[in-house]
């Protein structure tokens, strides 16, 4: 990402066919002006974007992301922006882990016949991301660095875990479950988050032993945490067997990504 | 098809493009886009012209994607998809690129920069429909039979109105007698017509028709299948009837609150409604001289928030019996709001006061005490405490959801609110449509219905329930998720997130899968974004497909 | 499909008329849907959002819109009345008046060319007068067919014969003023009235001073000041000054329970006013409002919680009482002088805007319409009907549904549509 001189922000939208495209329409229809940084992706339930999608706007070096929906409880699918507003919930938690500022990724809802209002969103979003400069300039890495920690944070957001868990926040904290108990949000909240640095620390640690085998004080000197925590993450990832020994060096196990 | 060859045609809609972006060079920046073989202006894309441009475009350049750049998919996808479709080319295999309400005419100062915009977006779209693949809609037949639960008047009028359209009906009743609740109730507001001999004309009638099915003294055992193809399984007796129906109808009423410890309830000196129905029915009033009737009992409360709707009109219709047995006697009316509604009712409401009948109201906040022969009440407007000599306290009280329709809900996968009431699709554009195509509600099991509305609603949910059997099938939804078995776990939070039932989890050799029911499928990705296993491909919108169109600005060359 | 019925008729493209043109349509049955305005959508067009559920009118009706324009089976008469009716049940006669809209459907793209060169200025019927619009207009934005109409009482050169800018402008040609009213016969087996309500018109309550006192508003006039595609874009703005609207009177049963005016319940007012001051706490958590009423009914599913969530979070106050005037301050300000029932003293109230619950009532032609179908008007001109029929008019063959039928909901009116529908579908197959 170089530093362009008159920084226009880059930012991709993703607009539900129902409400926020059709208010995106109307804003046309009214003559409603905006700035033209936002380009639109049109889906048919602001459900349908899978967060990982939202991590890789910015793996591609765009500076912001805007996921439109309708207003809760009036979604044409009926439950799909609840799953919308609680992934996005958990996207932003991991892009501040990432280290970028979570305000680059926008979650609104829109309703058909806010076309002014979309302009005005899209106004307000853009000087957003334009005081905010270039992607990544909100942080003290290079540009390398943020890639590969993004890259890490999409392949958490891809995991199992992390997709099982936010898929049943829902039912968790609305519904009672089979012994009558409902989870409470704030619960749940520090459930999430302990389950996304989890998964981010692993897909990191993945990720920078991809060319070559370290060892723990390596890794830990790569990706900028403690050694203690290194091997905490190590013990989980071999637990998963994701990874395995690939030789000694002096007193220290070299690790590598495990085969097959 | 292997060479992918894509037609661009842009759109300059008059001056509403024209005037405000550069639509020579969007052509030539198409025209060096990847896979671009073919690029065309056109006036107006959408005219007759424009439209035969694109089949000749499509015929001559042997085209196997287009592109069109112009207003919004919102208003013209549907009909640049049947000019590819007239020319032979998969709906499906079609793009639509909206530079007119998302990019002309919301930057209209800014011509460069839009026309920058433009570029991009055209090549997003491209993109796009370089990776998009052939889909095609497909039919499931419909079953003209349609299972109609619950025999009361909702039930009835809905399976006779059915049947004299021309479709097989079976009607399934839990009690041993058609006539749901008109079976406990003496005459009816407004026209005091006996509750009976309505019940007895519509069970003659019902009895008549030969495409009506009655199994009374039965239940709804098990119900499997989806819109069109439901498998059913009917407790009749004491032996099982399996059928097939195309259609179910859920009308299956509700019941009235017997009060429990509350206003001295003894079901002698202090009745129901229900109860004072019966004792009408028998003469067993005439010695009653003086009656106190008190209303919202138990009911719009924390515990039972809403209003009952039919309960203020009950106790006007027999507090007026009364009065006709017994013209010497008192009656009272204790109340907090009088709900009588629209022209008819209000009518009733004024003809109730007429004949005399006194009107006190209560609040909340200071409830009538009933004590022996004796009821205490504050009258609001007065400002008085008031103690009223009685020889009957009536009690309205809330009609609720039967205690077992709950269990139905399950049989049929429906909801129900928090009341115990099914839950309908939309509260106001598919008020007697349940999310789950093929399963219709009318009556008082949606929500506490007088006998007119339960009518009203019975016809609505009869039309609802005979479109796919009119048409004799359900088109299936082409933008459907497809299921890798291999990745799939069988977790089922799919089958969880779904609204419609669209997906749910079934045995197969390899253990549980999902698996897609085309035919309620609406097509809306919530289940492809959250699978844990990414085994869920969402055809037309792939992730490949959407992330085909996440172009950096600085990648869009001039 | 074979055709096995006959055509419906559908009069009304309100929400009732749209949803029974769709079931009939759906059903294979061949509809006409005749609408008297250049566009469907009828009142619900007109309001800003419905409850219980608050999401926006125009949004949850405009794909009913455009399934009604796309759809085979139905054929959409815009700008057009029933003027005749013969035949009996299954094979009716109808004659159609269309008039000319002097717009060529088929070209006009609704760019709006036209009317930004048109220079007469008229004020709007949809916005209810509260701003002005020109002689050649859309007649809402969303409105469908989506296409512009030509005024014919206030277009300079259909009553002058001079002007014509309008097609000079027009690149697509589409202005065509050659256009004449035509009539035209439909053969159908049943007929569906739709055709909604009218609001109760408060001038005929002097005492309330609407048309006097600048501030003192309907509430559909409300709706269309807090919609947000409306003549304030959604700001409440009072009428006199352009000032934000902070306290707010809402009058209920204006022209309803009224011996004078109409004895009838009009059904939905205590709850639109419940809705109409949510939105307006909505735009402005300063907003207070105070709704006088007689008796709350909320009935429906859903509406007492709204009543309740209205009066704990959205600064309502229910005064029991009824208003005997409204008069105005120096800043003309509406004074509203009630009775407080259960204290059964005299109070006043001064709002920044008053909001009078009208009645709703037959449309004002509803007798000629009558006349014209050979059907009942009951004591209040609404279509009769009889409680244990109640979708079925008095002319076996001819239904009816929604508020020409008696004051109702939106839901009510969806299922009674419905319900009509199947009405005719029945009777046609006989």
């Amino acid at each position: 990402m170089t530093f362009r001189k008159s920084y226009e922000p880059d930012i991709i939208g993703f607009l539900c066919n129902w409400c926020s495209y059709a208010s995106a329409d109307l804003a046309g229809v009214s003559r409603f002006q905006y700035p033209p940084n936002v380009r639109i992706i049109r889906v048919m339930c602001s459900a349908r974007v899978d967060p990982t999608i939202v991590l890789e706007v910015f793996i591609r070096g765009l500076d912001g992301v805007m996921v439109l929906g309708c207003h809760l409880g009036t979604c044409h699918y009926m439950t799909g922006n609840y799953y919308t507003e609680r992934r996005m919930k958990m996207t932003k938690k991991i892009l501040r882990k990432a280290g970028m500022s979570p305000e680059r990724l926008l979650v609104d809802w829109v309703s058909a016949a806010e076309g002014e209002r979309f302009a005005s969103i899209v106004k307000d979003f853009t000087e957003k991301v334009r005081k905010l400069g270039p992607l990544g300039e909100e942080t003290k890495l290079n540009p390398q660095e943020l890639k590969t920690r993004l890259v890490a944070a999409k392949e958490a957001l891809a995991q199992e875990k992390t997709r099982w868990l936010v898929g049943r926040e829902r039912e968790l904290v609305e519904d009672k479950n089979v012994f009558g108990e409902k989870v409470p949000q704030e619960e749940f909240d520090q459930l999430m988050l302990q389950k996304i640095e989890k998964e981010f620390a692993k897909r990191r640690i993945l990720l920078s032993i991809e060319e070559n085998s370290l060892s723990v004080k390596e890794i830990a000197m790569r990706v900028k945490a403690s050694p203690q925590e290194v091997l905490g993450t190590i013990v989980s990832l071999e637990h998963d067997g994701l990874i395995s020994v690939a030789g000694i060096e002096g007193n220290s196990p070299k690790y590598r990504r495990a085969r097959g | 098809m292997n060479e992918v060859r894509a037609g661009v045609f842009i759109c300059h809609c008059g001056t509403n493009i024209g005037g405000f972006l550069d639509v020579p060079e969007l052509i030539e920046y198409a025209s060096r886009l990847p896979s671009v073989v073919f690029t065309m202006d056109n006036k107006y894309t959408c005219s007759e012209v424009g439209l035969a441009e694109i089949r000749d475009g499509i015929a001559k350049n042997k085209l196997n994607r287009v592109v069109v750049a112009s207003c919004t998919p919102r208003t013209h996808e549907p009909l640049f998809r049947s000019t590819c479709k007239d020319a032979g080319l998969n709906p499906y295999l079609f793009q639509f690129v909206n530079i007119r309400d998302q990019c002309s005419w919301v930057h209209m100062k800014d011509r460069e920069r839009a026309t920058e915009k433009a570029k991009a977006l055209i090549r997003m779209g491209v993109a796009r429909a370089v990776l998009l693949e052939p889909l095609e809609e497909t039919e499931v037949e419909v079953n003209p039979y349609a299972l109609v639960i619950g025999g009361g008047i909702a039930g009835m009028t809905c399976a006779l109105s059915l049947a004299n359209r021309g479709f097989e009906v079976k009607l399934v009743e839990k009690e041993d007698q058609l006539g749901g609740t008109l079976n406990n109730l003496y005459r009816l507001y407004p026209t005091d017509e006996e509750a009976s001999k309505l019940v007895q004309a519509k069970s003659e009638e019902l009895k008549k028709n030969a495409k009506i099915e009655i199994l009374t003294s039965s239940k709804v055992k098990e119900v499997k299948g989806f819109v069109g193809n439901y498998d059913v399984t009917v407790r009749h007796g004491d032996e099982d009837r399996l059928f097939k129906a195309g259609v179910i109808i859920v009308a299956t009423g509700a019941e009235t609150l017997k009060p429990v410890d509350i206003y001295s309830y003894d079901g002698e000196h202090v009745v129901t409604q229900i109860e004072l129905e019966g004792k009408l029915r028998q003469g067993k009033l005439t010695d009653k001289d003086t009656v106190v009737m008190i209303q919202c009992v138990d009911s719009r409360n924390e515990k039972r928030p809403y209003c009952s709707k039919v309960c203020c009109l009950t106790a006007l219709k027999n507090a007026m019996l009364i009065k006709e047995t017994n013209p010497d006697a008192q009656v009272f009316v204790l109340y907090r709001d009088m709900v009588t509604q629209g022209t008819k009712y209000e009518d009733y409401y004024g003809k109730a006061r007429e004949t005399g009948i006194t009107f006190i109201k209560y609040s909340p906040e200071r409830q009538p005490v009933v004590e022996k022969g004796l009821v205490k009440v504050f009258d609001e407007l007065l400002g008085e405490e008031l103690a009223l000599p009685c020889d009957l306290v009536v009690l309205s009280t809330p009609i609720v959801a039967h205690k077992d329709s709950e269990d139905l809900a399950k049989l049929l996968k429906v909801p129900v609110d928090e009341n115990g009431f099914f839950l309908e699709a939309h509260v106001k554009l598919r008020p007697v449509d349940f999310a789950t195509d093929g399963i219709y509600l009318c009556g008082s099991a949606h929500w506490p219905a007088n006998i007119g509305e339960s009518v009203s609603q019975a016809y609505g949910a009869a039309s609802r329930a005979s479109i796919p059997m009119s048409v004799g099938h359900v088109k299936t939804e082409p933008l459907i998720p497809v299921i890798d078995e291999d990745r799939c776990s069988g977790c089922s939070l799919c089958e969880l997130t779904c609204p419609f039932k669209a997906i749910q989890l079934e045995e197969t050799e390899e253990g549980r899968k999902a698996k897609v029911i085309a035919a309620s499928c609406k097509g809306c990705g919530a289940c492809g974004a959250g699978c844990p296993q990414k085994a869920i491909t969402m055809q037309h919108f792939t992730d490949e497909q959407l992330l085909a169109q996440i172009v950096p600005l600085t990648e869009v060359k001039p | 499909m074979e055709r096995k019925t006959k055509a419906a008729l559908v009069i009304g493209g309100g929400i009732a008329g749209i949803q029974a043109a769709l079931d009939l349509g759906d059903m294979g049955i061949e509809v006409h849907l005749i609408e008297k305005k250049p566009s469907i959508g009828g009142r619900m067009a007109q309001l800003d959002k419905t409850f219980p559920t608050n999401d926006c009118s125009i949004c949850i009706l405009s794909p009913k819109l455009a399934d009604c324009f796309r759809h085979p089976n139905i054929t959409l008469h815009t700008l057009s009345e029933v003027k005749g009716v013969t035949g009996q049940r299954g094979d009716f006669t109808v004659k159609l008046r269309k008039y000319a809209r002097f717009v060529d459907e088929e070209k006009c793209v609704n760019c709006g060319d036209c009317a930004a060169k048109c220079p007469v200025k008229v004020p709007d019927e949809f916005d209810l007068k509260l701003r002005k619009r020109e002689a050649v207009y859309p007649y809402y934005l969303q409105g469908v067919p989506a296409v512009m109409t030509i005024d014919r009482e206030n277009c300079l050169y259909l009553t002058r014969g001079v002007c014509k800018i309008c097609e000079k402008f027009c690149t697509r040609e589409a202005i065509n003023f050659e256009q004449k009213d035509t009539d035209v016969t439909l053969d159908v087996g049943a007929i569906i009235v739709a055709t909604g309500f009218d609001p109760y018109d408060p001038s005929g309550i002097p005492e309330y001073g609407y048309k006097r006192y600048r501030n003192v508003i309907t509430s559909l006039e409300y709706e269309r000041l807090i919609c947000a595609s409306g003549p304030t874009g959604g700001h409440l703005l009072r009428p006199s000054d352009d000032k934000p609207a902070a306290k707010l009177a809402f009058v209920q049963c204006v022209g309803s329970r009224d011996l004078k005016n109409n004895r009838y319940c009009s059904t939905v007012c205590c709850m639109h006013a419940t809705k109409e001051a949510m939105l307006a706490y909505e735009h402005n958590p300063r907003v207070k409002s105070y709704i006088f009423y007689m008796d709350l009914r909320a009935a429906g599913k859903g509406f007492q919680e709204y009543v309740s969530r209205g009066e704990q979070e959205y600064s309502i106050s229910y005064i029991r009482g009824r208003v005997a005037k409204i008069t105005e301050d120096h800043n003309e300000s509406p004074i509203v002088w009630y009775e407080e029932t259960q204290s059964s003293k005299t109070e006043k109230l001064t709002a920044d805007l008053a909001v009078l619950a009208t009645s709703l009532m037959p449309r004002r032609d509803v007798e000629e319409l009558g006349k014209v179908l050979g059907v009942e008007l009951d004591e209040y001109n609404f279509f009769k009907t009889d409680p244990l029929n109640p979708l079925d008019t008095t002319r076996p063959g001819i239904f009816v549904c929604g508020c020409c039928r008696e004051p109702t909901d939106i839901p009510k009116s969806v299922t009674q549509a419905s319900g009509a529908a199947e009405r005719a579908a029945e009777t046609m197959m006989r």
